[in-house]
């Protein structure tokens, strides 16, 4: 075998995957904050009357709009200054991308749960429950956007890879190691989907059975 | 008239002998002696700090508590270089030395409020501070920035850090520098998480002064893993007095510094303290030269090394743009910093942020248009040749993170050309076309089955109403592209989030910068949601009307 192939599976595989885990935990926190916040998003903008719409909608849309990026980069170097009840709020690292990742959740589960009530009024309780594939969706959609960690040094897998990758002299060696990045991250989100569209596919089916 | 003539032979010989001989130069040791002699001799009349020095019997000496090596305190001892200089300057003024805490805060205002006698404590010398403080010349130690990385990272010069991500402390003077080879910053705010950072693998690459790494690579397990890679950005340290009634004071001690840089003082009591002595010994050779080794050596330019010109160009309209924070702060409470707009260079680096941004946002969205009709073409197209190969891409680019997406269109772009701005803003538009338009692709293709299905079209027409009926997949992943845009600074591109960045790593202000930042895409985004809504009406338009 080759020896850098050797070196990666029995070193660097074990410590990515170790990683990823932090990506998961990312995704879990933005994805539970996400849907803390814009469930109550989705009832205002369902049933809020006028006003509750107008501001429900206008809340979503900015967050829709807030790129995660510069949201990461805000929290990171703004929420360092401010207090809370004279306590100064020192957020980790996880806790910033995880946070810079709600804006995202939020909208995306505000607006997949307007069109879970909508379907839940119109009578049809599994179409409501396509809620749950949309946010299968959501969740590996922000486990690969929680990549952007590394930008801010949390040790996550993009991080793993990209400090593999920054000791290696030749591009093909650097590919060898991407590609292992990709396959890695690849699995899970393809399984994800997988399992989504089975989960779509069944709830159709006992829909159109109903 | 014999003896006469004679008298007048030997006077005139002795004028030729004194006008011809060379002149001998006051020596620096009796300057110092004669100056301590008149201080102690107008102890009635105090006029200067070195006259109620050398009366009293003490001197006051700032220095730092928390700076291993050169300067710590171990109760109510105090160890390290500079402590120990001051040990031997008050030595040599015949009074005992009192030492006294300051950081890098408050070391210029102890002086100027006559806590102290004179600062000793790791101080920088440049223009600035120049018109503060009165500076002691020649300078008793220099100090370098410089970039440590594990031994095994293969950097040797500027070329090898660009696109390099480099921890670094904000507000560091050197950090103008390293933005200006293309590298990319991560900011602290202090430097002692640095060396940390570095174990924990979060950073690479860091760099901060070589005085502040020489502590910890007398570590053995931190010098056995990380090692200097280069050092730039040269500063000479300075001791400093009081600008008004020091003079007599700073002039004893510029004598001393060449006393001690001349007889070794310094390098023996660094040599003690196992700091980097390479400056001490090219200036122990240069005090030790008969141009230099004068009373008037420290005034001599052939022999004192210049302050470091550390100012920025200000913009022409910086006193208004100060003038306006001022007015915020009045008005409505809040510390409003406009770092980008006062300093020619963070103007610069603004502006081209402004337009990269918008440079990039416009090239995304088209890549992302484009890539998304040709994976909608292959993937939807009935020859497997075709449809095969673009479903396989479509299935690893939509496994890649983007960030990762982005790292190896970079490193394939840098393996086909020389890196430089353009390449990384061009790397960042082909990627995040890629990612988004082969997700936009696939639901073009999705669509491309379904009117298969209903048998109603085919060729070009079929492949136009595909694009009408997946108008909102599109426009989703044309908005997708345009919010991932700030990605692009992790691999170089000098967009708004990399200009902002760099600017703050210098100057003040994180918290207004990043909130502008924010205000800026958000409204950038929600503009191209506006204009990509249009379209999708337009194509949803045509879709209605066929």
């Amino acid at each position: 075998m080759n020896p850098l192939l050797r070196d990666l599976l029995s070193d660097f595989v074990p410590t990515l995957l170790a990683a990823m885990v932090t990506n998961f935990e990312i995704s879990f926190i933005a994805l539970a904050l996400g849907l803390l916040l814009g469930l109550p998003l989705a009832f205002l903008r369902d049933r809020g009357g006028a006003m509750g719409v107008g501001v429900s909608a206008t809340i979503i849309s900015l967050m829709r709009a807030a790129p995660t990026f510069v949201v990461m980069f805000f929290l990171l170097n703004v929420l360092r200054d401010v207090s809370l009840f004279g306590v100064k709020l020192a957020i980790s690292g996880v806790m910033t991308v995880a946070v810079s990742l709600v804006p995202y959740s939020a909208a995306y589960a505000a607006d997949a749960g307007v069109e879970a009530l909508r379907q839940f009024r119109r009578g049809s309780p599994l179409g409501a429950l396509l809620f749950l594939p949309n946010i299968t969706r959501a969740f590996f959609v922000i486990v690969m956007s929680s990549g952007a960690a590394a930008a801010i040094g949390v040790p996550e897998g993009i991080s793993v890879i990209l400090r593999e990758v920054a000791v290696l002299p030749s591009l093909g060696d650097r590919l060898i190691v991407f590609a292992i990045g990709i396959v890695l991250f690849g699995v899970p989100l393809q399984l994800g989907l997988a399992f989504m569209r089975w989960l779509q596919r069944e709830l159709g089916r006992r829909m159109i059975a109903v | 008239m014999n003896r006469q003539f004679a008298y007048g032979f030997w006077i005139g010989l002795l004028s030729l002998l004194v006008a011809v001989m060379p002149v001998r130069a006051e020596t620096p040791d009796a300057a110092l002696a004669q100056l301590l002699e008149e201080a102690r001799a107008s102890c009635a009349q105090p006029s200067d700090r070195l006259t109620r020095v050398v009366c009293g019997g003490h001197v006051r000496a700032g220095v730092r508590a928390y700076y291993p090596l050169f300067g710590t305190r171990d109760g109510t001892d105090y160890e390290g270089y500079e402590p120990d200089v001051a040990r031997a300057i008050a030595q040599r003024l015949d009074v005992e030395a009192d030492f006294v805490r300051v950081n890098a805060a408050s070391r210029i205002p102890f002086l100027a409020e006559d806590r102290i006698d004179f600062v000793i404590a790791t101080m920088g010398h440049n223009t600035q501070r120049d018109g503060q403080v009165r500076f002691i010349r020649p300078h008793y130690y220099q100090s370098e920035t410089v970039l440590v990385g594990p031994k095994a990272l293969p950097i040797h010069d500027w070329q090898d850090v660009a696109t390099r991500t480099i921890c670094v402390t904000v507000g560091n003077g050197s950090n103008a520098e390293i933005v200006s080879h293309k590298a990319r910053l991560m900011l602290f705010d202090e430097a002692g998480v640095l060396p940390d950072r570095l174990n924990d693998q979060t950073c690479t690459l860091a760099a901060q002064d070589d005085s502040f790494f020489a502590f910890y690579f007398i570590e053995p397990a931190f010098a056995a893993t990380f090692e200097p890679k280069m050092g730039f950005a040269q500063v000479p340290w300075g001791m400093a007095v009081a600008r008004t009634g020091s003079d007599k004071l700073a002039r004893a001690l510029d004598l001393m510094s060449q006393i001690f840089h001349r007889d070794g003082v310094f390098l023996e009591i660094a040599r003690k303290h196992r700091i980097g002595t390479a400056f001490l010994e090219h200036q122990q050779a240069v005090w030790q030269r008969p141009d230099c080794n004068t009373a008037a050596g420290s005034t001599n330019g052939a022999c004192i090394l210049p302050a470091l010109d550390a100012s920025l160009q200000p913009t022409p309209f910086a006193p208004r743009v100060s003038a306006f924070e001022g007015w915020f702060e009045r008005s409505f409470g809040l510390d409003l910093t406009l770092p980008m707009l006062k300093t020619a260079p963070a103007l610069s680096l603004f502006l081209n942020g402004v337009v990269n941004s918008l440079i990039l946002i416009a090239g995304a969205l088209t890549a992302t248009l484009g890539f998304a009709i040709a994976f909608g073409f292959a993937l939807g197209s009935e020859w497997r040749l075709l449809r095969w190969p673009a479903r396989l891409v479509t299935v690893t680019l939509q496994s890649s993170p983007i960030v990762l997406t982005l790292v190896i269109a970079a490193a394939l772009a840098n393996a086909i050309v020389p890196y430089s701005s353009a390449v990384a803003l061009g790397a960042a538009i082909l990627a995040l076309g890629l990612s988004n338009g082969s997700n936009a692709g696939q639901a073009v293709s999705e669509a491309v089955i379904t009117l298969h299905h209903e048998g109603r079209l085919s060729g070009m027409g079929l492949f136009t109403r595909a694009l009408a009926r997946s108008a909102t997949s599109i426009v989703s992943f044309l908005v997708n592209a345009a919010k991932g845009t700030p990605i692009a600074s992790f691999i170089g591109a000098p967009e708004l989030l990399s200009a902002l960045t760099d600017i703050t790593s210098f100057s003040s202000g994180r918290a207004t910068t990043y909130c502008l930042l924010l205000v800026f895409y958000t409204v950038v985004v929600m503009i191209v949601v506006w204009l990509c809504n249009r379209l999708r009406d337009w194509l949803e338009r045509g879709e209605v009307m066929a």
